[in-house]
This record gives structure tokens, sequence and C-alpha cells, in this order.
């Protein structure tokens, strides 16, 4: 399994490269065996006459707050600093607003910064090569940060790999669902500096590569309907419902991954699905021509994609320098016939489209044995019921208390699990 | 139970009558929502008197309608929730990042930023953002002709005139499943089993009242037929990913010209016939760039489900038009040199749950984003400027709900008493009648 750094955005040695794949290959291990048929394989090498797809991607705005409580609030939560970020952000893209105050002293926002690269990559390098992992994280700061930022310790090369892995996952990458980790009271989210003020990767446990695999391997299966003794492709209620995991449904990159997937297998009557190398989770480019400043085009330093390559980039920082007097506000989002100043990362995931390059290669036609008859869905599925929304809406209870200045509740909801 | 109005072909084996018109109805000054109400009440009970067969001006006179199937669609726009007495607020669909930018007053302008598609020059006024729209499709071009005059007939009977027609647009389907650029066009329109879940707007938002209800974007283009023609066929067939002749997708662009795949279309069929459905309707994801700039790979990226807006599918509905115009004169087409003397387009029409599904394809990278038509724009300056848009919309279509005289009555603020059908032949004419009292939401 030939898998390299995500977006080639690192140099990996053969033992670093082995030791992420070996990470890819747990959380494949990890999925149930039932869920493995023929159609996915994590090796995109035995792919016959492989070609790669372009079609599964989506709007790197969370999806499941707009289905519960709207648009609107949907931005407001999402653009609620960590909060927001923690709670909603779970479109395997998460980002943070950068703020500054200008010439009056009013705090504005400065910059937006994106980022869809994955905690495991990060904490399998900062188990196994502290000083890659302080190289990759002054790379993306600026500025290098102290083995204490980093590790919660002076020196993480006195540490065995597997106290790195913890020390890196309180400080900077938390948990992400990792029952060793939890067992060693790493939380779920991380306590440092580095990765709460600033988006240095992702942190949220669905925003990891065991739900990728999990929602791809989902969908690559002979599915279909048969409503009148004629077979036809599932449609993802009739999916999602089967298999009463309607909260996939309910989301942009859940669906988008498993029927994409499952749209190559059935198109193609048995077609083999794999992730292209590098594994990784990619930002394509967006339109800039919706973005101006001054009336004019947005300089090109305030958009820097970086951590990839032209087409597979996993990180993009937007907006003026801290050295330019401008602010995020100053810039304007033409959409329709309305124009807007750029307040946060919302309006701007919006613009964007996120997703793993995949590949699809030829394999043996579905047999008869293979294809799974499904009952047709009962209904469409209504992701704005109130029991799956009840921890969105709970949010938006605190956030309107805690804009009114008003006393809020102290704990912290559960995000909405896949 | 909300359900969607007629005139938006999306069931399986239904096809749209031949002939379509667009109506945009302005409401008059100083005309609040409960007189445009009571106007539209009575224009829409004449519509459907006159797909009975009936026509007001001749009383006990039966028409022969049988083979017309008309339908009639009636959609709101953006100013018919600025009237005083609006019943609801503006639906989010109608928020101005979802319409589109007005042209220039001096002529031509952005339709949206981002986009490639202009105002041609001569527009400096868009004419389709009055406060109501109606779509009549039909099999005659008899029947959507006399919609309009009928139309204007009750609009200026009226005692105390609200509305007036202010334009229309008239069109045609073509038998042969071409456009003018002489290209089959709206083969690769949704799977019929997707498509509700693309049109229609679902649970799952804050407006109960517009679920069922869709959104109807409206574009009047016309084509740069001397440019287009100035184009070979290899640059034609590549800016439009599609062989001219059989329709079949191109795959690649070839040494030799564009190639398509050996067996399409199906044999002994033509490539809209329903045999080629699975495999050649819907353009295969390709990798040659030159091929993915074309139009029809553009416009598709093949995302699924279809049903999450990020797909940006939507359902397409399309008439031709062809109209006298004076393109003679030096400037007078909208490419370059002396146009034909008539003007040649497409009115586009799409159904989409939030119009955001187009917006997007038209503005963002890799999509139609900054191009006009598609294919190799910065090589061939004939395709960048193609297409100029000579009226641009975007309408609420509300859902048919039980007991509401037409369609979105309880938008307009207020509960209109429903009445007994009319008996066929009757020629009576009851007045609506406004009970006041706003059974919807406040705005």
């Amino acid at each position: 399994m030939p898998y390299d750094a995500p977006g080639h955005a690192d140099e990996l040695t053969d033992e670093l490269r082995a030791r992420w794949n070996e990470t890819i290959a747990r959380a494949f291990a990890s999925q149930k065996d039932a869920l493995k048929k023929r159609f996915f394989t994590l090796d995109a090498g035995e792919l016959r006459n492989p070609f790669s797809t372009d079609a599964i991607k989506w709007p790197g705005d969370p999806g499941k707050p707009a289905f519960c409580v709207g648009e609107a609030n949907a931005q407001a939560l999402s653009d609620w600093g960590l909060t927001g970020r923690r709670a909603v952000q779970l479109e395997y893209c998460e980002y943070m607003v950068l703020t500054a105050r200008d010439a009056t002293g009013a705090l504005r926002p400065k910059r937006v910064e994106i980022t869809t690269e994955f905690r495991e990559f990060w904490a399998c390098v900062a188990m196994h090569d502290p000083d890659k992992v302080r190289a990759m994280a002054t790379d993306v700061l600026g500025a290098e940060p102290s083995w204490r930022e980093l590790y919660g310790v002076a020196d993480p090369h006195a540490l065995s790999a597997e106290e790195r892995e913890i020390a890196f996952g309180h400080t900077c990458a938390g948990h992400g669902n990792d029952r060793r980790l939890r067992v060693a009271g790493v939380p779920a989210q991380p306590t440092g500096r580095l990765n709460m003020q600033r988006a240095l990767f992702m942190t949220h446990p669905i925003n990891g590569i065991d739900d990728l695999i999990y929602v791809a391997i989902f969908g690559a299966h002979a599915y279909c309907v048969a409503p009148r003794d004629e077979r036809r492709q599932a449609g993802g209620d009739d999916v999602f419902s089967a298999f009463k995991v309607t909260h996939l449904a309910c989301n942009h990159a859940d669906p988008t991954i498993s029927l994409g997937v499952y749209d190559l297998v059935y198109q193609a009557r048995g077609a083999q699905v794999a992730f292209q190398n590098p594994l990784g989770m990619y930002i394509r480019e967006p339109n800039l021509d919706v973005f101006s400043h001054d009336g004019g085009r947005v300089p090109d330093d305030w958009v820097r994609f970086s951590r990839g390559r032209p087409g597979s980039y996993m990180r993009l920082e937007f907006g003026p320098p801290d050295d330019h007097e401008a602010f995020l506000d100053d810039i304007t989002l033409s959409l329709g016939a309305s124009e807007q100043p750029l307040t946060g990362g919302y309006q701007l995931l919006r613009e964007l489209e996120i997703g793993p390059l995949m590949q699809a290669g030829e394999a043996e036609p579905i047999a008869e044995d293979e294809w799974e008859l499904l009952e047709p869905a009962p209904g469409t599925i209504a992701c704005d019921d109130a029991e799956s929304c009840r921890a969105v809406r709970d949010l938006l209870v605190r956030y309107e208390a805690e804009r009114q200045g008003r006393e809020a509740p102290r704990t912290m909801p559960e995000p909405p699990k896949p | 139970m909300a359900a969607l109005q007629e005139g938006i072909y999306h069931a399986p084996g239904r096809r749209p009558g031949r002939h379509f018109a667009a109506l945009f109805l302005r409401v008059l000054p100083g005309v609040g929502a409960r007189a445009a109400a009571a106007a539209l009440g009575d224009l829409w009970e004449m519509l459907q008197d006159l797909k009975g067969g009936r026509v007001r001006d001749l009383p006990g006179v039966g028409l022969t309608v049988d083979q017309d199937d008309m339908t009639v669609l009636l959609g709101f726009g953006r100013n018919a929730f600025a009237l005083d007495g609006v019943g609801l607020r503006r639906p989010r669909g109608l928020a101005d990042e979802y319409l589109f930018r007005s042209a220039d007053p001096a002529g031509g302008g952005p339709l949206l930023r981002g986009s490639g598609l202009s105002y041609a020059p001569v527009v400096s006024a868009n004419m389709a953002t009055e406060a109501f729209c109606v779509q009549v499709i039909a099999e005659s071009k008899l029947a959507v002709d006399r919609a309009v005059v009928e139309t204007w007939k009750v609009l200026s009977d009226a005692s105390e005139p609200a509305l007036e027609l202010t334009t229309f647009y008239l069109g045609n389907q073509r038998n042969d499943h071409r456009s003018w650029i002489d290209f089959h066009d709206g083969l690769s329109n949704l799977r019929s089993e997707d498509r509700e879940g693309v049109i229609a707007i679902g649970p799952g938002t804050d407006e109960p009242w517009a679920v069922g209800g869709t959104y109807l974007a409206f574009l009047r283009i016309a084509v740069d037929l001397p440019g287009w023609r100035r184009l070979s066929r290899a640059d034609q067939e590549l800016a439009v990913g599609r062989d001219k002749l059989s329709g079949c997708p191109i795959v690649d662009a070839g040494g030799d010209g564009p190639r398509v795949d050996p067996g399409c279309p199906v044999a002994g069929t033509q490539i809209w016939e329903s045999a080629n459905d699975a495999q050649f309707s819907e353009p295969p994801e390709v990798s040659d760039p030159l091929v993915r700039a074309s139009h029809v790979q553009r416009a598709n990226h093949h995302i699924r489900p279809a049903s999450d807006s990020g797909s940006r599918r939507i359902f397409r509905q399309g008439y031709e038009f062809l109209e006298w115009a004076d393109t003679r004169s030096p400037g007078g087409s909208q490419g370059t040199g002396c146009g034909p003397g008539f003007r040649a387009g497409l009115n586009f029409v799409s159904f989409q749950d939030t119009p955001a599904r187009l917006l997007k394809m038209l503005t963002a990278g890799g999509w139609l984003g900054g191009a006009n038509f598609g294919g190799d724009e910065a090589k061939l300056p004939e395709l960048a400027s193609l297409l100029s848009v000579f009226a641009a919309g975007v309408y609420f279509v509300p859902p048919v709900v039980d007991g509401e005289p037409f369609p979105g009555a309880a938008a307009l603020g207020a509960a209109i008493a429903a009445r007994p059908p009319v008996e066929p032949g009757s020629t009576a004419r009851p007045d609506p009648t406004i009970t006041g009292g706003a059974p919807a939401p406040p705005a």
C-alpha cells in the first residue's frame, strides 16, 4: 500500500511512510468485515485501467446546521470561533478566523485559516519524528513553535513513541476517537493554543480517516432496489434508510462520498474503487473573481494555498497579511445581485469544494449473488427532525444567550455523531 | 398537502408541450398585496377556464382544446414580497444573493460576478424582474398565444387595475432535439428518480410554507450564430462536448479530431432515445483537459446525491426562440460583424429547490465560472461572446395547497374564499372575494 504524504506536502523517510501506511491500514482494519466488499481496495495500485474521478467533492460549509436552523444561523454557529469549529465544522474541513484590532481599536476579522489535513497524519509524524512535525508546524504557522507548545514537555525526544503520541494528542491533536488515547486520558479536543487559536490541522474525530474510509466502503456495494421486479439504482434515501444510518444523509460530505463510490460501482456494473495516492482531503481552487477589494481583484498574496500542490492543496489562508492595513471584511464577496463583506469562514467555504481524490478501475461484473436488494425508502429522510437537530439547536440557544450577554449553560453539547 | 405546481414535467415519461410563453406582470403603483391577490385570483381563474376551452369574451362557446394539454404555472418575484400588506417574508431563495444582477443602465453588464455571461449591449433594462411571472406551456402555439392575449384582456378589463403585462417571451421545442447551434440539447438532464429531490423544496427549512414549492430561473439567451458558424466542426464539438451529428459525448480531443465512444449511440437508435439513457446521454467523466473545458463537462460534475445542492444539478426545461431583430447594422449582432437579421436563442428555464445550484454552476471555478459557454475561450474569441442575455429572473413557485384559490395566495396576506368550480359552458365570472385575515406566519 503505497500512500505518500497527503498532498505530497512532505518528504517522508521510508520508515515514516511505512508508519503512515500502517495508520491507514489500521483505520481500514477497524471497520466491520461485512462492510468490506471487493468493490473497494485500499491499494490503488491494484486497479485495472484506473481512471480518476472528480465527482466526489462537496461545498466546505457545514451542511447539517443549515438543515436544522437555516443558513443564517448556520453561518453564525460555524463562525463562532473555537466553539463553532468544534461543534459544527464536520465536513472534513476546519477553519479559524484570526482577528486583529483596527486603528479605532475595534476587533475585526483579519484572515481565515482553512485546513483539510488529517490529524492522523500529524499525529503519526509527531509520534515518530518530532523534528519533522516541528518543521511542518513552523511552515504552517510562520514561526517555530516550542516543544512545550507541541508536546507539553521540554524534550519529546526523551519520550517513547507512544508517550509522544499521547503528549501530542493532549496539546495539539485530541484523541480522534482512538481507544488507546482515550484510555490514556487524552481529551477529544486538544488543549494547546497552537491548534486552538490557529487551524493547524483538523482535530474533530468525525473529520478523521476512519470515518472517511467507513463512508467510502459503505458505498462500495452492489446495492439496488426492485420496486416492480425491475432492478434499478438505489437512491440515497434507500441506502441510508435501509441500514438505519439516516444521519449520513444530512451533511454534504458523507452522502457525497458514499453515493459517489456507489455510483461508480453501479454505473460500471462492478468497478473497483480506491483512494488515489496520496490519500488526503483536498481543496479545489475557487473562482476568485467573486471576491474583490477596493473594486479590484484581491491581491495574489491574500490568497495563499499551501500544504500540497496545485489541485491537491490542503490549506488556504485567505485575507490580508498582518502588515497590511486592510481586514478580511474589507473584501467584498459578490453573490448574485448582492455585495457583502467577507466576515468569516462560512462564506468562504461556500465558495470552495472539498474532497479526496479517488480512482476507479475495471473489475469483474457484479455477480447475481453480489446484489444487495434494498427495500425502497418509505419516504424522504428528514434532516430537520428534532432528535437529530437537538445538538445544533442547543448550540444555537447557547450562541444567542452569549450574544445577548446572558448566562449560558456551561456544558458543551455533543456534536452530531455520524 | 403541498405539491409542485403543474408545468414542471419531471415525472417519468412526461414530455412538456411544444410551445412556451413566459409572461411578466408588474404591480401598478400604489397597489397593495390584497388588490394584487384579487387580480391574480381573477387571472388564475381565467387561465383555468382557458384550459377548459372557455374564453370570457365568447360566452357559451366551447373551444377545442383537447389536444392543447395546456399548463399554467405562477411564480412570485422579489417585488411581490415588497408589496404593502404581504403575508410572508421574502423566501430565502429570493434573497439578493440568489438573484441575477441588473443590466447596466447604459446597456450590457455582467449577469453575475464570476460568470462569463453578460447582458447584450442593447439591454439596459432587464424585463424579467417583475413581481409575478406566468409560465404557459401547451402543445399548440395558439394556446400559448391566446393565453397572452387573454391575460392582457383580463388585466386591462379590471375595474381597478392592479397588474399590467409588461412583457412576454415565446418559445418552442424542436422535434429534432437540437438547438440553434445545431447540436443536441437537453440530453443529460436529470435521471427521473433524481428530479423531485432536485426540484422540490424539501423539509429542513425554517420556511415550512415553501415546502413543496420550487424556484424557477429564466434566462433569455441569444446565440451569436455568425460567430458560431465561423468555428470549425471540431472546435464546435470541443466547445459543446458532443459529436455534432450523432450527439454522442466526446471522450477525448484526439489527434485527428474529437473522439467518441465507438459504441455510441446504441445501434439502430438516435442519441435522444431511451436506449442510450444509461450509457451515453450523460457524458462520462473525462481526463482530457480540452474536453473537460467543454460545456457539457463544466455543467455537470456527476456529483451524488443530486438532492444535495452541492451537486449543482438542476432540472432544465428550455425552449428555443427566433425573432426578428435589427442585427444587420454594425454592432447589431452581439458578436462581431453583421448579424443575420434575426435573433435566435434559448429561453433557458430551470427548476431547483434553491437558485444557489444554478448560480454556483455559473460562477464556480472548474464549472462554468468565468466562461461564457465553455470550450477553449482563450483561443477562440467567438466562444467568449457566443451567448448574451436579454432577460433574466428568478421566481419562487409556491406549492399547490388545498384550499388556496391560486398558488401562493397566502403569501399575499389575504385569505381568499375558495369558490365552487365553474361549470363547463357557464358564463359566470364570480369576483374573487377577499375575506381578509392572514393565515400565514407574519412577515
